[in-house]
């Protein structure tokens, strides 16, 4: 019928029969928890970090109704600051490592890197599989350690305070130790898949960018998580033992602890933005219709964002009383970080320069990071010059400024991929308009809560404070609505995704028209990804896409590219349990 | 916790009408202010030339070239090397300059002149002690205008920071070593009438004076605020205290005499009382019996008390007087050994005096000096 408008050999690959959709191929809750199909484990990440996400959300927003009155309005008694700090902790480190670090690797990378590759799963399944309970062991006893332990320390275990404080340490510190391994393990899983798995013809240059990205971030989580989980270890090792690496009563020295944390932690910063970046890099393209720009640029600033972020954990440090010297090298090497950072989003906007805009739910997430990023990273430039720094640092300068760059930008970026992702996902449609309302409503709530911050932090508001003096009360009142703002919006969207689920339309192949190889297999993909290794071609070339109208998707016109010999064994993985 | 809420609806508008205060800063009161509000504008103006016209672009595309679905795009243009450079190259200009003009004032702030006045400070859980020598402690910083005042930092337990707004000056106190920091003052604090001060006194009688609340030390001055900015436990949002500027170094002397010691016509009582508000206890120690965290001072003297060891002990002159300069030797059960020791900082005479307001407070005190103890207070007032 409307294939009449249509050129010649325009393919789309359908949709998927039951027997091959990936969500109905097996059934039964066991076929879910014992799966080693990385899209299961991708989706079952998903549901776990948006659980976090739920909780730390509620935190965030005791903490805003409580900062409402200077004198504290959410809890009251005589354990009110201590309720606050327990709140505020539990805040940050849910978000921190329940939530930041697993949300695009672990959720989404799991269920597109093998699918961007148009390979079959990731190298390890069994490691995938496994990476996914530790963190769900991990995330139970964290945060039953947390709740039952009321711990206080904020989610830097700072020492000595972590040394002393009467709150288990212990518990909370193991909780995150194990969460570490679980990292380790899908960073290693992605960098071997990446290795070894890309098909025929898909050279390190015809990658998709988000899988650059989630290259560059494994790097980092194989590397750095280490440093932490010998951190902690040696944190437990201080305070049972008193071996007196960090506390000064037992000849230790507390700044040692700072080093030690942030060097693991400023690269954190970089697990949790650059595959933000990967997103960003995808959506703006694909919704653009264009070519990115400057590939290499991207993908290269990548790596360098990666490698660069190892040498500025010092930063964190600058009025902790460490020599001029060390200062100011820290100061100068942060201030490289800013580059390849600001590369991308010169050419992201340049990728919007005459492409073909649609103005999808997606794309409004992806217009929102660049605002809101680009806010995030110039922001930094304060805190990374030495002498504004020392007026700025640990006020609510700083909260704001990394709002912006870890809301901001990673979870901004986590919705859009959400969105942009969830069609291919479930294998349904959402509600544009209602979808484009939520973002909206998320944007506006976001900067009311953190616009006010960064005037507060210049006046001298310090963070971590239960109580305020009254001059700052009108500020911190915006910010407290803006908060209540942001959580509606969130909400919104979440309803948005939910409703789509029982009410949304069938989702075709390709409803975006985007390039990468995951638009190639049917919505929702079959349990092996593709019937052969897919044809690769540029990324990004969107030459032979045509949209069809009457279907509402794109196909691909040009069926005559050289397919990969029939020749090629059918390769039935061990993991693939006989199945096909 | 009404006072609080009452003074904001009071001082709030006039603070954001205070002249002295643009949008982003407080007040710039010492030398450092002008230098890092101007780094800080410098990176301002160059964040909104990079920001303004980035966005205007974005929004520009947006309207543009918005198109129907479908619709192809006009260029695939992938790259364009000189323009990626030139974009790359550009801005790191603008970065060293911002690095090299943050790192100039830096170092201004990190070198104190040679004869900088010296403050000691001790920071503690939860507030803060300065030192004027000669046995001076007060938990005010009072300083000169225009003087370079250098602040010797220690902690005895945690890691604080001491942070002065109006100075744009920070610096981490860490235990275990000393951690300096300098400021040159360029404004004095102003002192009110004797008449208002007489008027805010009889205001907050019988309560802790409000800062916050009457803008204004108990002695009449103007303040700048003082903040521990390093998180540092339950009550670290209370830790603050303020500075108050004098014009004179004479006028300063002044002041660290009239606090040097009890005046021959202070009862000790009352000595005791000031002390317990000025020197920190009144964060841990209630009077009212509320459990803080130390046991409250209420009723507290000549009580028996059990011992986390598992002995009783009778709290008497001694067990204070020790409490006082060895506070982890006996910790009563239920508490933490978190006290600070105040060895060296209260003289013999200070100690009586706490211990003369301790029994003033206590039923289980001796009775005869406490009625004396009582009248002794009245006509002190």
């Amino acid at each position: 019928m409307s294939n009449a408008t249509l050129p010649a050999g325009a393919r789309d690959p359908g949709y998927p029969t039951e027997r091959e959709n990936y969500l109905t191929n097996s059934s039964g809750i066991l076929s879910w928890l014992f799966t080693l199909d990385h899209k299961r484990i991708g989706l079952m990440y998903l549901v776990g970090v948006m659980s976090a996400f739920a909780i730390g959300g509620l935190l965030a927003l005791a903490i805003r109704l409580h900062l409402l009155d200077p004198e504290g309005w959410m809890f009251s008694g005589a354990e009110a600051n201590n309720i606050y700090n327990q709140v505020f902790t539990l805040h940050g480190a849910i978000m921190v490592f329940l939530f930041i670090i697993p949300s695009i690797p672990a959720a989404l990378g799991n269920f597109l890197v093998p699918v961007m590759l148009g390979a079959k799963d990731v190298g390890f399944p069994r490691l995938n599989l496994s990476s996914f309970y530790l963190w769900l062991f991990g995330a139970f006893f964290f945060v039953t350690a947390l709740f039952s332990s009321g711990l206080d320390t904020g989610w830097t275990f700072y020492t000595p305070y972590s040394t002393t404080t009467d709150t288990s340490v212990i518990l909370a510190t193991l909780g995150a130790f194990i969460l570490g391994f679980s990292s380790i393990f899908t960073g290693l899983n992605f960098i071997v898949t990446i290795n070894t798995m890309r098909p025929p013809g898909m050279t390190w240059f015809k990658m998709p960018l988000f899988l650059w990205a989630t290259y560059a971030t494994s790097i980092i989580q194989v590397l750095a998580t280490p440093v932490l989980g010998i951190t902690l270890l040696l944190l437990i090792a201080e305070r049972t033992m008193h071996i007196g690496i960090f506390d000064p009563e037992f000849n230790g020295d507390p700044v040692t602890y700072q080093h030690f944390f942030w060097f693991y932690s400023h690269p954190a910063v970089y697990i949790m933005i650059l595959p933000a970046f990967g997103i960003i890099s995808e959506l703006i393209s694909v919704h653009s219709h264009k070519h990115i720009f400057g590939y290499r640029f991207i993908a290269y600033s990548s790596i360098a964002i990666a490698l660069l972020g190892f040498l500025v954990w010092g930063h964190h440090m600058f009025t902790a009383g460490m020599s001029s010297l060390t200062t100011i090298v820290f100061s100068a090497l942060t201030f490289t970080v800013s580059v390849p950072s600001a590369i991308k989003v010169f050419n992201w906007l340049a990728t919007m320069y005459k492409g073909s805009i649609s103005l999808t739910t997606p794309m409004c997430y992806a217009i929102s990071f660049v605002f809101l990023f680009t806010i995030g990273g110039l922001t930094g430039l304060f805190l990374g010059t030495l002498a504004t720094d020392l007026h700025l640092h640990d006020t609510y300068f700083v909260v704001a400024h990394f709002h912006y760059v870890m809301v901001g930008g990673t979870l901004i970026a986590f919705l859009g991929g959400v969105f942009h992702w969830w069609p291919k996902m479930v294998g349904k449609l959402y509600n544009e308009t209602h979808g484009r309302i939520a973002a909206l409503l998320v944007f506006l709530g976001f900067n009311g809560t953190f616009l006010p911050q960064f005037v507060l932090g210049s006046r001298g508001m310090p963070r971590r404070y239960a109580t305020y003096d009254p001059e700052f009360a009108t500020l911190h009142q915006l910010s407290t609505f803006g908060a209540l703002l942001l959580g509606v919006g969130l909400l919104y969207a979440f309803i948005v995704l939910m409703v789509s689920l029982v009410k949304g339309r069938r989702a075709p192949a390709n409803p975006w028209g985007g390039v990468t190889l995951e638009w190639q297999c049917t919505s929702p993909p079959p349990y092996y990804n593709f019937e052969r290794p897919p044809v690769v071609g540029d990324p990004y070339d969107f030459h032979n896409l045509e949209w069809d109208a009457e279907n509402e998707r794109y196909v691909t016109t040009e069926p005559e590219r050289k397919l990969a010999p029939e020749s090629t064994p059918e390769e039935v993985p061990a993991h693939a349990g006989g199945q096909k | 916790m009404f006072p609080a809420n009452e003074s904001l609806a009071m001082t709030f508008p006039t603070l954001l009408a205070d002249l002295n205060e643009s949008f982003w800063f407080p007040i710039q009161g010492s030398s450092f202010a002008e230098e890092v509000d101007w780094v800080y504008d410098l990176i301002l103006y160059i964040s909104l030339a990079f920001f303004i016209p980035m966005m205007a672009f974005m929004a520009w595309c947006l309207v543009k070239y918005i198109k129907a679905r479908g619709t192809k795009a006009e260029s695939q243009t992938s790259h364009n090397t000189p323009l990626e450079l030139t974009w790359s190259i550009g801005p790191s200009v603008l970065l060293v300059w911002m690095f090299v003009q943050g790192s100039i004032s830096f170092l201004d702030m990190r070198t104190p002149p040679e004869g900088s006045y010296d403050v000691g400070v001790q920071a503690f859980k939860w507030g803060w002690t300065m030192d004027y020598g000669n046995g001076v402690f007060h938990p005010e910083l009072h300083i000169v205008k225009d003087e370079p005042t250098k602040l010797s930092m220690r902690s005895t337990d945690v890691i604080h920071s001491l942070f002065i707004p109006a100075f744009r000056a920070k610096k981490d106190i860490v235990p275990g070593r000393y951690n300096y920091m300098w400021f040159k003052p360029t404004v004095a604090s102003e002192k009110i009438s004797d008449e208002e001060l007489a008027k805010l006194k009889k205001q907050s009688e019988g309560a802790t004076w409000d800062y916050d609340m009457h803008q204004v030390t108990p002695e009449g001055y103007t303040f700048f605020d003082l903040y521990c900015t390093e998180y540092c436990g339950k009550n670290h949002s209370e830790m603050q205290t303020v500075v108050v500027v004098h014009e004179t170094q004479a006028e300063l002397d002044a002041w660290i005499k009239a606090n040097s010691a009890r005046g021959s016509d202070v009862s000790q009582e009352a000595w005791g009382e000031l002390l317990y508000n000025r020197r920190g206890c009144a964060g841990c120690h209630s009077i009212d019996g509320t459990k803080l965290v130390g046991p409250s001072f209420k009723d507290l003297y000549g009580s028996e008390h059990p011992l986390a060891s598992g002995d009783n002990v009778l709290v008497d002159e001694n067990y204070v007087r020790e409490s006082i300069i060895a506070p982890k030797a006996k910790v009563v059960a239920g508490y933490q050994p978190v006290m600070p020791s105040y060895k060296g900082q209260l003289s013999d005479d200070d100690i009586d005096s706490i211990i003369a307001f301790l029994k003033s407070i206590s039923e289980n005190a001796p009775s005869e000096p406490a009625a004396e103890a009582e009248s002794e207070e009245e006509s002190a007032e």
